[in-house]
């Protein structure tokens, strides 16, 4: 039976209402045609190639513009988009109420990076202390996705602060540095505490996946890392049993099924990277994938099949 | 031809949809639960993490029991016979896992179809003799891959199936020219099929399949006329047989210029006409493409600025058909609207977006230090000196 047959059969039982029948026969025929998703792409990369150019510009040109001219136009992109957004949305309870509101803040938020680091690359205000810099622009820019419901400026802040742990997306996959190591899991506690902490006080709730998501990332990936070390390497083996424990229950009490395939990624290749170290034979490595590849299909089979619900 | 029932593929989008409208706020739950009482599906799906991850786990499986076999009883003269074996039991195994288990978009079918596939490829490659029939392998990649896409319906498999669409044309000329203009008349002729086929399935499960395979289609048709992104240094570490946009004759290159002004005009008054946001989008990116890539073409040099003003363009335009959309009657104006209409926009937008938020260059994480760069500023100011 088609979509139309049906939505005819729904109006004649009385289960949907003739205007609703009416609405939903147009949107299944794309009547109206929505260009959410077109004006999103056409905002997104326009605030791209904005700020982008600005850079380039501001590197370019720097000793032709001069401080004053660079500093002026950036803090009145800034001014401007911080003053779209505050009078357009002033009430703080309410959401962004448009698709502009939301690139304009993001513009804004770019531009203070930018303005940011050019000021404190020519004139060294915090005698070079960079890491400042970056957590007072995390915590600006944590406020403002807050004010504004907006998750570019969230996943920007999140970016930024572990900018400030000395973490940066570059040199996440295997690194060997034990400092880095350690920076990247207070990061991944701290994320995944905050995250907690703002969903039991109700502040933007819907924001939590986000947090959540950062932190188990950031957390498996530092302790995996620990586990790729030749030497000293039980320890960050047994943390990462722990960390994949937790991901699966949680992914299992919450059926948040992203937590659920973090620990069998993450878990499958710590275990593995002990399991074969020491295997030079190609038949047992083989063997060995085999076997442990068909196990976790059917693990993961049974896991959705027992607590699944359909995506 | 297709593995799945019509009445199934059906269930699934009313499904689909009707969990959208309940997100959009045109249905109430308890509608939902109601009359999703009548629409009855046997198809087992699951959530979209698990199925990459058993995607992941089926090829690692898989692909370790072929290299295994070829390790415990290694083939002397009979290596490719014995992947194209490998390749039959992969797509066996595949229809055994729909068939058997009603499996749909699982994981599992999908990573034995992806590598029957790939062992088909090798196993042709392998078999094929030096010369005339080299063509052979990606070919043969190209019917496999469409096959399987139109018995499983696995969109990937058709850019797949371009893909060694793309690579045939090496093996019949030398000439870079010929190899484009060859590539252009494959996707235009899918095209054609496709623009021909589509209007009778406008109101049924597949008319989003179609819109998505004519997207693939006038994607790959832009990028093979296009010559400076097909020459371009990003793709050249991958590709250095692809030739120099310079090596091209002078009409032949003036053509294409003109084409990737057409294209993408082309491709967005397609769309509007039948309503497509898909392909609407598709024609955006197109046109910023066309817009980047118009300087290098005209040997023109790139100027700092020209982001700026591309960016602004953009912008512009975003709101002006956004205002022009809001100020039409009930936001509508000859049919479109700016308001989101479908859950699937949002959830794009809503993934999407903190991912590129995090993976995009953060300015404040890569301050402007390359000092050099900034010589004599004219102003100095906060004492600074006017050089560092």
């Amino acid at each position: 039976m088609t979509l139309f047959s049906q939505l005819d059969r729904w109006k004649e039982q009385g289960t949907i209402s003739p205007e609703q029948h009416i609405l939903l026969i147009g949107l299944s025929r794309d009547e109206p045609c929505s260009l959410f998703l077109p004006l999103n792409i056409l905002f997104y990369a326009g605030v791209l190639a904005l700020v982008g150019g600005l850079g380039w510009t501001v590197r370019t040109y720097a000793a032709q513009l001069g401080d004053i001219i660079i500093v002026t136009a950036l803090s009145a992109i800034l001014a401007g988009s911080l003053w779209h957004c505050f009078t357009h949305a002033p009430n703080i309870l309410t959401q962004a109420p448009n698709m502009v509101l939301d690139y304009v803040l993001y513009l804004g938020c770019l531009t203070w990076s930018l303005e940011l680091a050019y000021i404190e690359t020519r004139f060294h205000l915090l005698s070079g202390q960079w890491d400042n810099y970056l957590l007072a622009t995390a915590c600006f820019f944590f406020a403002l996705a807050y004010r504004f419901d907006n998750r570019f400026v969230l996943s920007l802040a999140l970016s930024t602060l572990a900018g400030w742990f000395g973490i940066t997306i570059s040199r996440l996959p295997g690194t060997q540095e034990s400092s880095y190591r350690q920076y990247a899991i207070l990061y991944g506690l701290l994320v995944a505490v905050a995250g907690i902490a703002l969903r039991r006080l109700s502040i933007k709730p819907h924001f939590f996946g986000t947090w959540l998501n950062v932190a188990a990332n950031v957390l498996l990936a530092a302790v995996l890392s620990g586990v790729f070390e030749r030497a000293g390497y039980l320890l960050w083996f047994l943390l990462l049993l722990v960390g994949c424990g937790a991901s699966l229950a949680y992914g299992l009490a919450r059926r948040q099924f992203v937590f659920i395939a973090y620990a069998a990624l993450y878990g499958y290749v710590g275990i593995s990277s002990i399991l074969i170290r020491n295997m030079s034979d190609a038949t047992a490595v083989l063997s060995y994938f085999v076997v442990t590849g068909i196990a976790m299909l059917v693990a993961l089979t049974v896991t959705a099949r027992r607590f699944g619900r359909e995506s | 031809m297709r593995v799945y029932t019509a009445a199934d593929e059906e269930s699934l989008r009313i499904l689909q949809l009707l969990k959208d409208w309940v997100n959009l706020g045109f249905l109430e739950e308890s509608q939902r639960q109601t009359v999703q009482q009548d629409v009855t599906c046997e198809l087992r799906r699951t959530n979209g993490f698990l199925r990459a991850v058993l995607f992941i786990f089926t090829l690692i499986s898989a692909a370790a029991a072929a290299g295994l076999f070829f390790i415990v009883s290694p083939p002397r003269d009979a290596a490719s016979f014995l992947l194209l074996v490998f390749a039959a039991a992969c797509y066996a195994g595949a229809e055994f896992a729909v068939s058997r288990f009603h499996l749909y978009r699982h994981g599992i079918e999908e990573g034995l179809a992806v590598l029957s596939i790939g062992f088909l490829w090798s196993g042709v490659q392998a078999a094929s003799p030096q010369g005339s029939l080299e063509f052979a392998a990606p070919a043969a990649g190209a019917i496999a891959s469409y096959l399987l896409y139109a018995r499983f319906g696995f969109q990937y498999l058709f850019l797949a199936a371009m893909a060694f669409a793309a690579a045939i044309p090496q093996f019949w000329t030398a000439s870079h020219s010929g190899q484009h203009l060859i590539v252009a008349a494959f996707y235009l002729a899918g095209l054609a099929i496709v623009v021909r086929i589509q209007p009778s399935h406008r109101l049924d499960y597949l008319d989003a399949e179609y819109s998505v395979i004519e997207t693939l289609l006038w994607l790959g048709l832009y990028l093979s006329l296009n010559l400076q992104l097909s020459s371009a240094s990003l793709i050249a570490p991958w590709r250095p047989d692809l030739a120099n946009s310079a090596e091209f004759s002078r009409p032949f290159y003036w053509t294409t210029f003109v084409m990737i002004w057409l294209v993408p005009a082309i491709i967005l008054w397609r769309s509007l006409a039948i309503r497509d946001r898909t392909i609407t989008s598709l024609g955006l990116v197109v046109a910023i493409l066309t817009l980047a890539t118009n300087k290098p073409y005209l040997g023109l040099p790139h100027h700092a600025w020209d982001p700026i003003l591309l960016g602004l363009l953009l912008i512009g335009v975003a709101i002006a058909v956004r205002r022009w959309l809001a100020n039409g009657p009930a936001g509508i104006r000859q049919g479109f609207t700016a308001q989101r209409l479908s859950g699937r926009d949002k959830q794009w937008i809503d993934s999407l977006s903190p991912t590129l938020a995090i993976v995009l260059p953060n300015p404040t994480l890569a301050p402007l230090s390359s000092e050099h760069e900034f010589g004599g500023g004219t102003s100095g100011g906060g004492g600074a000196s006017s050089d560092f």
